[in-house]
């Protein structure tokens, strides 16, 4: 679960790493001097979309905001500063163990920046003097001890994906996070429940992404799906979601899973990639038809595995074409 | 692991554990017990029940275990059939936090087990035994080594493979952190001699993939590789279902792999449907 960077820096917070003074706003406030007003969304790009500002004018800054379409602000004083540096902490898959990865360059996109410097840090024995020494000295920035455990103890503690400040401004007072980016693990959330409930946050797992395409997919299985969506591409379309009903879905997953993507308006026809292993295709034909009293959208369905001679003939009966090549069904879909 | 390896199912009175257990027993694996906190000196499908691995290990010399247990419980079974001695740990359960993951596998890693998954099918050696949910029906034995980060799509290209057939299929599962990794299951591949060429099965995210071309590159894996890898398409920083199949800072994405692949010779099918053509 992504927070907002609200959140975040009250995250960032109670776990000692400085921020600005601010205040969060949904309508417009009055501020004296000179302030960052910033857009508290979920999306990133803000700065590109002019929902980042440094301003005199907080009031009319949300005002005009606020005509963009935007509800919720965060208003911090300006932090005068010489340097900004990169810090994030993450878990590394493949050395299996959490990663401190720092960047001279502050407020650069990571991705591309040339200069980048992964430090690990052994679970077991958590962050210590010569970790901050050594990437102190890499940032050739004095201080850093407090910003360092604190993104290492949200990792663990609070049981993140990714903790990242960026730009981590060097001020004459120290350090401190002009911005925050934290992703909490979706399945250790049940353990921190009085987090949530601190952020007012609701958070339900969706096996579902939105897309920019106009053909709607469903799958099963995360690979499977994935794939198909993969090879609308490859045969010259675009897909519209990723949606997995997972391995052993029933008719009830099967019907909810199309409903949605029927109401998506973008959507124009369906694709439906399924191989039954533990999941038995007369189930999924039954979740299908039922959804089909309520989308009105060409659908092309792919069927095989358990069960596949009664589900096929449940479609067939319904006047559902069904395929057994997954790139001929696809293939139909973006011709038809 | 053969069709003489002993194993428990751990959560075997669960809908999945049971469905699960009976299932493997009839494929042929010898499932000789299964465990449930206080339902001990009950029986499943005839297979008897222990409290605990530890009795269940003493009483039927189980060196393997299957966890069907839900994800809240799971990481404990884990400790479990590591402090009971077990050699080898298959676990299906998805939804384990990372951190407690990471936890147990340094553990069972200095205690010397193997763990496979979490959030994985399991394994199979077609003919012989089964531990895990794959289903028998698209497996036949043959020469071809399939390790896999996906389910169902290890299933589809089992179908496809019939008459080639497996050696042995490994889901080594979709979570981030797993306890064996897709470049060790190529390792044992190229010392078994039942496997003549190998199916890699990646998606985006993490290295795995990449660290296999460096292995082929070095030399050390000279048996015939193929590969597919899922989420071309996939934007970065979103979930594509399994939890491990996420892009973050660029790393793992699916054009570093599919480089990787190409700089190393290694064949790659651009739809899972055309593995079967690339291979010999």
């Amino acid at each position: 679960m992504k927070l907002y960077e609200y959140e975040g820096k009250q995250l960032f917070s109670s776990f000692g790493i400085p921020v600005p003074h601010g205040k969060l706003a949904t309508e417009p406030i009055k501020w004296d001097g000179k302030a960052v007003v910033k857009a508290q969304l979920l999306e990133g790009g803000r700065g590109k979309r002019g929902l980042v500002r440094i301003t005199d004018d907080v009031y009319g800054t949300i005002v005009e905001m606020k005509r963009q379409g935007i509800g919720k602000f965060l208003v911090e004083e300006f932090v005068p500063h010489d340097r900004e540096v990169y810090l994030s902490v993450m878990i590394d898959r493949d050395q299996r163990d959490p990663i401190v990865v720092a960047s001279p360059e502050g407020g650069i996109d990571v991705e591309s920046a040339k200069d980048v410097k992964v430090f690990k840090i052994p679970l077991e024995r958590g962050v210590r003097p010569y970790d901050v020494v050594k990437i102190e000295k890499y940032l050739n920035v004095k201080g850093l001890g407090d910003v360092i455990k604190g993104l290492y103890r949200i990792l663990v503690e609070a049981e993140a994906e990714l903790v990242e400040i960026n730009p981590l401004a060097i001020t004459d007072k120290g350090p401190m996070a002009l911005d925050s980016k934290v992703i909490l693990e979706d399945n250790a959330l049940f353990r921190h429940e009085d987090l949530l409930k601190s952020f007012n946050r609701e958070y339900k797992q969706e096996p579902y992404v939105e897309l920019e395409g106009d053909v709607g997919i469903i799958g099963n299985g995360a690979g499977l799906t994935m794939a198909t969506m993969d090879m609308v591409k490859l045969l010259g379309g675009n897909p519209a979601d990723f949606l997995d009903v997972g391995g052993g879905a029933n008719r009830e997953a099967v019907k909810g899973a199309l409903l949605a993507i029927g109401k998506n308006p973008k959507v124009k026809k369906v694709v439906i990639n399924i191989y039954g292993g533990i999941t038995r295709c007369d189930e999924v034909a039954l979740g299908i038809v039922e959804a089909m009293k309520e989308v009105r959208k060409p659908i092309f369905v792919r069927l095989v595995g358990t069960n596949e001679e009664e589900g096929r003939k449940i479609l067939r009966d319904n006047g559902v074409k069904v395929y057994d090549q997954a790139l001929q069904a696809i293939g139909d879909a973006i011709r038809l | 692991m053969n069709r003489n390896t002993k194993v428990i199912v751990q959560g075997i009175t669960g809908r999945e554990g049971s469905f699960h257990a009976k299932r493997m027993l009839s494929y042929g694996t010898k499932v000789v017990g299964g465990v449930t906190p206080g339902k001990g000196g009950t029986e499943v499908e005839g297979i008897p029940v222990y409290d605990t691995v530890e009795e269940a290990v003493k009483e039927t010399g189980a060196e393997a275990s299957v966890v069907f247990v839900p994800a809240r419980f799971a990481v404990d079974a884990i400790y479990e059939a590591v402090d009971a001695g077990l050699k080898l740990v298959v676990v299906i359960t998805e939804h384990i936090p990372v951190m407690d993951t990471l936890r147990a596998v340094k553990y069972a890693n200095a205690k010397g087990t193997r763990i496979i998954g979490p959030n994985c099918p399991g394994v199979i050696v077609p003919g012989e035994t089964l531990l895990g949910i794959l289903p028998p029906r698209a497996f036949n034995r043959g020469n071809v080594g399939i390790v896999s980060r996906s389910g169902t799509l290890t299933y589809e290209v089992g179908e496809m493979l019939k008459d080639l057939g497996n050696s042995t299929v490994v889901g080594v599962g979709g979570d981030p952190v797993i306890g064996t990794d897709p470049t060790e299951v190529v390792k044992m591949f190229e010392a078994d001699p039942e496997t003549e060429q190998i199916v890699v099965i990646g998606e985006i995210g993490g290295t795995s993939e990449e660290r296999i071309a460096e292995m082929v590159k070095k030399g050390e894996i000279r048996k015939r590789i193929v590969a597919y890898i899922a989420g071309m398409t996939a934007p970065r920083e979103k979930r594509m279902g399994h939890a491990g199949a996420v892009v973050y800072m660029g790393k793992g994405s699916y054009e570093s792999k599919i480089r990787a692949f190409k700089d190393a010779g290694i064949r790659v099918a651009s739809t899972p449907y055309e593995i079967k053509d690339l291979l010999k």
